[in-house]
């Protein structure tokens, strides 16, 4: 019985914690692998309850594809260093993220290479969690 | 006999100042902004956090046809979770958290103390509850229920005491189900000066064998001032399987 209390109080903790911390689950993104994809911005969106980077990213056979990435709350994001005047239309960046399991050209942007070379992460919430693939 | 009246008058007067300035000297200044110990938001808070933090909430101690009902609703989560499809919490909806959620602070919470009200901001949508000091409680039935509920408070010593009721039934703090006469019962002492420690019991006598107490701490955050939070554009929507998607919506608005 001992035992299983002490389970239930894990569960229990852990349950109490891990919503806490964001707006909704990051479950729909892929948590075994990260994409990195470099591209044209079309769009940065600073709202809340998250921004997005939207972007045209150039495929290998010459064609181009559009990926929006999510990021975290534009609060959490301030409170770290980020503001709305860092990105623009036309900047140039390299994303790293978490692509969405439904295979949906959507990614949880953890960390982007800024137009002047500048790499700001994202305060995702247990990042760590998010495995990271070698560059491609 | 006037001199007389004019000396009770005077007395009186001076007795009813002498408990204003009593009570302003022993309620605490708790005005300002608080994050919640051991929360990572991003900015570093005032003070050093006493060196033992509050003890991790139990379980709530659920009577079993809710607790069967708690326990279900935790394995549908999880597992939905587990394949990649979580189910939409009333956040995906830009819901507010409401009682006692937004205690957690998500977001740091900001509060403000004024003549006969405390007021309570939380960052995250923008959250408000005010607790009314010194009046008594209404009935249950007298309270159009809410996310926040109607809340009244006092200072017993250096302590806020807070009473809550009125909290919709569907507005649930980690999914813990509730009837309609939850009552929120909160002790706010300060254990240190920059240390903030909320004691919750929540008594419920239809759905909890006997009452719930967990305590969060807080942390003062002395030159931090709370951020706007509006839900502007929310991608994220519940399907009609109330699973958790986004809407991918790449055209420029």
């Amino acid at each position: 019985m001992a035992r299983r209390t002490g389970m239930w109080s894990i569960a229990v903790v852990i349950a109490m914690v891990a919503p806490a911390l964001a707006h909704h689950s990051f479950a729909v993104y892929d948590h075994t692998r990260t994409i990195t994809i470099s591209g044209t911005v079309t769009r940065f969106q600073w709202t809340n309850p998250h921004g997005f980077i939207e972007m045209d990213v150039p495929q290998s056979d010459g064609s181009v594809k559009h990926y929006s990435v999510e990021l975290t709350s534009i609060n959490m994001m301030q409170r770290v260093g980020w503001r709305s005047n860092m990105i623009k239309p036309g900047d140039k960046v390299q994303v790293v993220g978490a692509p969405l399991l439904s295979g949906e050209p959507v990614a949880l942007g953890l960390e982007v290479v800024l137009a002047d070379g500048k790499t700001m992460g994202l305060p995702v919430p247990a990042i760590g969690s998010f495995k990271r693939s070698e560059t491609q | 006999m006037r001199a007389l009246n004019a000396f009770v008058v005077a007395s009186g007067l001076i007795i009813a100042a002498q408990t204003i300035i009593a009570q302003s000297q022993t309620a605490p200044d708790i005005t300002g902004s608080w994050q919640r110990q051991g929360f990572t938001v991003g900015v570093k808070p005032t003070g050093q956090a006493t060196p033992a933090a509050p003890a991790a909430a139990p379980p709530p101690p659920l009577k079993p046809a809710y607790l069967k009902e708690w326990q279900d609703r935790l394995k549908v989560i999880r597992e939905a979770a587990a394949k990649g499809q979580p189910i939409a919490t009333n956040a995906v909806a830009c819901l507010p958290d409401g009682m006692p959620g937004m205690m957690t602070a998500t977001f740091p919470l900001e509060i403000l103390q004024s003549r006969g009200q405390i007021t309570i901001i939380e960052e995250a949508y923008t959250q408000v509850r005010r607790i009314l000091l010194d009046r008594p409680q209404k009935a249950v039935d007298d309270i159009e229920p809410g996310f926040y509920g109607h809340s009244v408070g006092h200072w017993d010593g250096d302590t806020l005491v807070v009473d809550t009721i009125g909290v919709k039934e569907n507005v649930r703090y980690q999914n813990v189900p509730h009837s309609k006469d939850m009552r929120i019962s909160e002790r706010m002492r300060l254990v240190a000066p920059d240390t903030l420690w909320n004691e919750i019991t929540i008594t419920d006598p239809t759905a909890l064998e006997k009452p719930w107490t967990f305590t969060f701490a807080y942390q003062r955050m002395k030159d931090y001032t709370l951020l706007e939070y509006i839900c502007e554009d929310n991608r994220e929507f519940s399907d009609d399987q109330g699973r958790q998607k986004i809407r991918v919506d790449p055209a420029p608005r």
